[in-house]
């Protein structure tokens, strides 16, 4: 296959049987706005708003250097911003306003 | 040869100890502001609740090994109850009253004196979730996934498990909607146990199926 053929039939996600480092047994408590993104995937799931095929998917489509660089909620939560941007759930205005304010009112505290 | 696009070896240490989560002074970080941000967002649209959030985290909270455990020891311990978890474990699971927060189903598979079973979910971390709570970092990482389809012996060996060649070695790859879970071999010299002692036996990992049960294991505090 050439390079690009592999690009093709790989995304990021599909890394079953490739080779990689050794296991390291890393874990760690969840951070509490780590279970609150959890948790909000979940109540989505129930809400038929993202399922976990789009969450996947939307996850692969942060492509390649998000996928490694971000962390696995990180990933998760702008996964989430991107698939409700584009159901027309919400807009990127409308978020980064929401951010604002809430950094704001965080910061006031 | 270059896999860069696929990771690295930073993959799997980025959910703890991440620079970017500005956990100092309180302050929250960027992708902790932007959950809120989305949540509040969906909470003033009406397309959730707020209760519905704290619900749901009560139920993360509620989900650990310990239920898998008790499921595995109720197994060993009662023949026909064994029998319906192989056949259909999601239905043997809510017996137990373990609820299924989702529309997942779930297999269970048995390690046997021929078969070594272990899962993995190669494309992200489709896991057990109900029974087992949420899944350890490593699980979720690229080596363990990239890795247990091909080589799970090599994967097991750096777990300390040694599968002597007449035993088969099956892996199963989770999905969105079939996940499983591995009922360990009960360990002899236990007949005599309790099937509370023998749920303190079984941990976590035996049900990924990284371990085997063992005597001489407790299983850690939630």
């Amino acid at each position: 296959m050439t390079p690009t053929e592999k690009l093709v039939n790989r995304l990021p996600n599909d890394v079953g049987g490739l080779p990689a480092d050794p296991i390291q047994r890393v874990e760690h408590e969840l951070e509490p706005w780590e279970k609150r993104c959890h948790a909000l995937a979940d109540v989505l799931d129930f809400h038929k708003i993202i399922n976990t095929e789009e969450k996947r998917r939307g996850v692969e489509a942060l492509g390649a250097e998000m996928v490694v660089k971000l962390s696995y909620y990180e990933r998760w939560i702008v996964a989430f911003a991107n698939i409700l941007f584009q159901k027309g759930i919400l807009t990127p205005t409308e978020l980064a306003l929401k951010m604002k304010e809430v950094e704001s009112r965080s910061s006031e505290g | 040869m270059t896999h860069q696009h696929e990771g690295d070896d930073h993959d799997h240490d980025h959910d703890h100890a991440h620079p970017h989560a500005e956990i100092s002074e309180g302050r929250p970080g960027y992708y902790d502001i932007m959950e809120t941000a989305v949540r509040e967002l969906l909470i003033e649209k009406k397309l959730i609740r707020a209760d519905e959030i704290r619900r749901q985290i009560e139920v993360l909270d509620s989900r650990s090994p310990a239920l898998g455990a008790t499921v595995v020891a109720r197994a060993w311990t009662d023949p026909a109850f064994r029998a319906r978890l192989l056949a259909n474990g999601r239905a043997a699971c809510e017996e137990l009253g373990i609820s299924f927060y989702d529309d997942t189903s779930l297999i269970v598979i048995e390690n046997t004196d021929k078969v070594h079973n272990l899962i993995v979910c190669t494309l992200c971390s489709c896991y057990p979730r109900p029974v087992l709570g949420l899944p350890p970092d490593w699980y979720k990482a690229k080596p363990y996934r990239a890795r247990a389809v091909v080589e799970p012996r090599a994967v097991l060996a750096e777990f300390g498990t040694i599968i002597p060649d007449d035993v088969d070695v099956r892996v199963h790859d989770s999905t969105a909607m079939v996940r499983y879970l591995v009922l360990p071999k009960r360990p002899t010299g236990t007949e005599h146990f309790s099937e509370e002692e023998l749920a303190a036996l079984v941990t976590r990992d035996t049900m990924i199926g990284v371990v085997p049960a063992t005597v001489d294991v407790a299983r850690p505090a939630p």
